[in-house]
C-alpha cells in the first residue's frame, strides 16, 4: 500500500538532451571506467553536473572530475583527483556546486571536497571500494578495509568544516573478524536520517548481498540478507546462488531501496532483483526489475536511483538487442515498468556502465562508456526531463 | 545426473554444509596476470577457468571431471591454466593493457553461466569459450582442437562433426 502511494506518476516519458561527452582525451589505449561501489559517478549540486571516472591517459590508472554548469554546452576540462594508483571513484553533492569525491589510491581511500579541498585519508589500514551518502548536514563514508585475512565494511561519519573534511567517527558495522570476504558497499540515508549500508558477503561460502541499519550511523544491527533465497548447497554441491553488487537509494519521505544484479535463475546470466524498505527497516521479497524481453539475457551494471518525491529509475546494460545498450525501468507503484533505452546509449556499438543521479527538479542524469577500441573510448552524459 | 539437473533447474536450494566452488584440487591455477605472463614465456596456450564462489556446477565439474587424472596432467602440462572470480573486484591486466576487475571480465566475455571455460592463444588472444558442464571427453576433444590449431581453419562445431 505504503508502495503504492509512494509511486510516481505512472509512464511519464523522459525527453533527452542531446548526449555530451565528458572526457576530453581519448585514444585507442586510454580506458575509462565508471565502475564503483553503489555505482555513484555523477551527481548535481546546484547548477552544476559533476562526473567522475578512472582513466590511464597518465600511464597508470587515474581519477578525474569533469563539472558542467547546467547551462553549458560542454563540460569543461577534467581535474585529476589522484596522485597515484587510483580506482573506483564516486562524488555527492554538497549543493551550491560543491561536491565530495572519494576514491581509492594506492590501497586506501580518501576524500576531498571540489573544488577547493585537500584529500583526507579516510582508512587508516588497507581499504577499498569507498561509497559516500549525505542526509541533511550529515556525510557518512563506507568502504572495505582489511581485517585479518579478508575485508570488512566500514562505516564512517565525517565532518565537513568549509572545504576541510575530518572523521567523526569509523566503525565496522560488524565487530566481530569477518569469516570470509565482504566489498561493495552501498549506502543510503532514508529521510528520518537513518543510514542504511548494504554489501557483498561471503560468510555462507557464496556472495550473498546483504544489508543493516542504524539510526544513528554508529551502532548497526545484525547484517539481513537482501536476497529473499536460502544458502545452501544442492545435492551436495554448491553453496548457493550468485548475486553481486547491491545498490541503494534512498526513497520517499522514509523509504530505502536495493537493486543488484542476481543470479537465482542461472541458465540466463545476471537479472537485476531490487528490495523495498518503506520505513520499516526490513526489506522485503524480491522483484525482478527488468521485463520478460530481457530475461534470457545478461544484465550487468545495475543501480538504483531514487529520490523523496517518490521518484525511482532503475538502469543497467544488456544486449538484448544485439550489442550492449543501456536501459532503464521505472517503479510503476506495484511493479517496475516496461524497459526502455537511454537513446543515445542504444544502437551500434558497446553502451555500458552506466551510472546516474536525479536532481531536484526530478531530471534524470545518466552517465555511461561508449566503448570503441579504434578511436578511443568516451564517457557519455545525457539529461532527461519529463515531458 | 538426471537428478541433478532437475533439482538445480528448480531451484531448489537445501542447506547441506560447507561446499565450496573454486579451482580444482591439484591443478596449477594462478591468476589472470600470472598466467598471461607465465604463457607469454612458454608459449603454452592459456586455459581460463571462469568460475563463481559457491557454484554448484562448477563444484559438480571439478569433481566429476577435474578429478580424471589424465585429464589433469593434459592440461597441466600444455597449458597456462587460470581461474577467474566471476564476482570478484580483484584487478586483472587484459592483453591490450586495460585493467578491470574479474567480474567485469564476465561482463566482456557476456558470461551467462558458470563455470565458463575460455581458450586463449599464448599472446592472450581469445580462441573461443565453452560455458557449463563438460565431460573429460569434451575437454580432450576441446584440447585437440585447440593445440592442434584447427580452430584456424574450423569452428569447433565443424571439428566435433568431423570425428570420429
Amino acid at each position: 500500500m505504503l508502495l503504492a502511494v509512494l509511486a510516481f506518476p505512472v509512464h511519464a516519458a523522459w525527453t533527452w538532451d542531446a548526449a555530451l561527452t565528458v572526457n576530453s582525451v581519448q585514444g585507442a589505449a586510454i580506458f575509462p571506467h565508471i565502475e564503483s561501489a553503489n555505482r555513484l559517478g555523477v551527481a548535481v549540486s546546484g547548477e552544476t553536473v559533476g562526473v567522475v571516472w578512472e582513466d590511464n591517459r597518465d600511464g597508470s590508472p587515474q581519477c578525474y572530475l569533469a563539472i558542467k554548469p547546467a547551462k553549458a554546452a560542454a563540460f569543461k576540462p577534467e581535474v585529476r583527483l589522484s596522485k597515484n594508483e587510483c580506482y573506483e571513484p564516486v562524488l555527492l553533492s554538497l549543493g551550491a556546486g560543491r561536491f565530495v569525491a572519494a576514491w581509492e589510491e594506492t590501497g586506501k581511500v580518501y576524500a576531498r571536497v571540489m573544488p577547493g579541498g585537500k584529500a583526507l585519508q579516510l582508512s587508516k589500514t588497507a581499504a577499498v571500494q569507498v561509497t559516500l551518502a549525505r542526509g541533511g548536514d550529515t556525510l557518512y563514508a563506507a568502504w572495505a578495509e582489511q581485517a585479518g585475512r579478508f575485508k570488512r565494511i566500514v562505516v564512517a561519519s565525517l565532518a565537513l568544516k568549509g572545504d576541510t573534511l575530518s572523521v567523526n567517527s569509523a566503525q565496522p558495522v560488524e565487530a566481530i573478524v569477518p569469516a570470509d570476504e565482504q566489498g561493495w558497499p552501498a549506502l543510503a540515508v532514508a529521510g528520518d536520517g537513518s543510514v542504511t549500508v548494504a554489501w557483498e558477503d561471503r560468510r555462507h561460502r557464496h556472495t550473498v548481498p546483504m544489508a543493516s541499519h542504524s539510526r544513528d550511523g554508529k551502532r548497526f544491527a545484525p547484517p539481513a540478507r537482501l536476497v529473499d533465497r536460502k544458502s545452501g548447497s544442492v545435492d551436495g554441491l554448491g553453496a548457493g546462488m550468485g548475486a553481486m553488487r547491491p545498490t541503494l537509494t534512498a526513497w520517499g519521505e522514509q523509504g530505502v531501496v536495493a537493486a543488484w544484479l542476481d543470479k537465482r535463475d542461472f541458465l540466463s546470466g545476471y537479472d537485476v532483483y531490487a528490495a523495498f524498505d518503506p520505513g520499516t527497516r526490513t526489506f522485503g521479497r524480491n522483484l525482478k526489475v527488468q521485463d520478460s524481453f530481457g530475461d534470457n539475457m545478461a544484465q550487468w551494471h545495475a543501480l538504483i536511483v531514487g529520490d523523496g518525491a517518490g521518484r525511482l529509475v532503475s538502469l543497467w546494460d544488456d544486449a538484448r538487442d544485439g550489442t550492449l545498450d543501456v536501459w532503464l525501468s521505472e517503479w510503476e507503484g506495484d511493479a517496475f515498468g516496461d524497459d526502455a533505452a537511454v537513446p543515445a546509449a542504444h544502437g551500434p556499438g558497446a553502451q555500458s556502465d552506466p551510472v546516474a543521479t536525479l536532481d531536484a527538479a526530478g531530471s534524470l542524469h545518466v552517465v555511461w562508456i561508449d566503448r570503441d577500441e579504434a578511436s578511443g573510448t568516451r564517457v557519455r552524459y545525457a539529461r532527461a526531463v519529463r515531458k | 545426473m538426471k537428478l541433478i539437473k532437475m533439482v538445480l533447474a528448480a531451484g531448489c536450494l537445501l542447506w547441506a554444509g560447507t561446499v565450496l566452488a573454486d579451482p580444482p584440487k591439484g591443478y596449477p591455477f594462478v591468476d589472470f596476470d600470472a598466467g598471461l605472463k607465465a604463457a607469454k614465456a612458454s608459449g603454452k596456450p592459456i586455459f581460463v577457468y571462469f568460475g563463481r564462489y559457491g557454484c554448484a556446477w562448477c563444484d559438480h565439474t571439478n569433481k566429476k571431471t577435474f578429478s580424471d587424472a589424465g585429464l589433469k596432467k593434459l592440461y597441466s602440462e600444455n597449458y597456462a591454466l587460470v581461474y577467474v572470480d566471476a564476482e570478484s573486484g580483484k584487478r586483472l591486466t587484459l592483453p591490450s593493457g586495460e585493467r578491470i576487475t574479474e567480474a567485469e571480465l564476465g561482463a566482456r566475455l557476456q558470461a551467462f553461466a558458470t563455470p565458463l571455460f575460455v581458450y586463449m592463444t599464448a599472446q592472450g588472444d581469445k580462441i573461443m569459450q565453452v560455458p557449463g558442464f563438460k565431460t573429460v571427453q569434451d575437454f580432450q576433444d576441446y584440447d585437440r582442437y585447440v593445440r592442434g590449431g584447427h580452430y584456424k581453419q574450423k569452428t569447433l562445431l565443424e571439428f566435433l562433426g568431423g570425428k570420429s
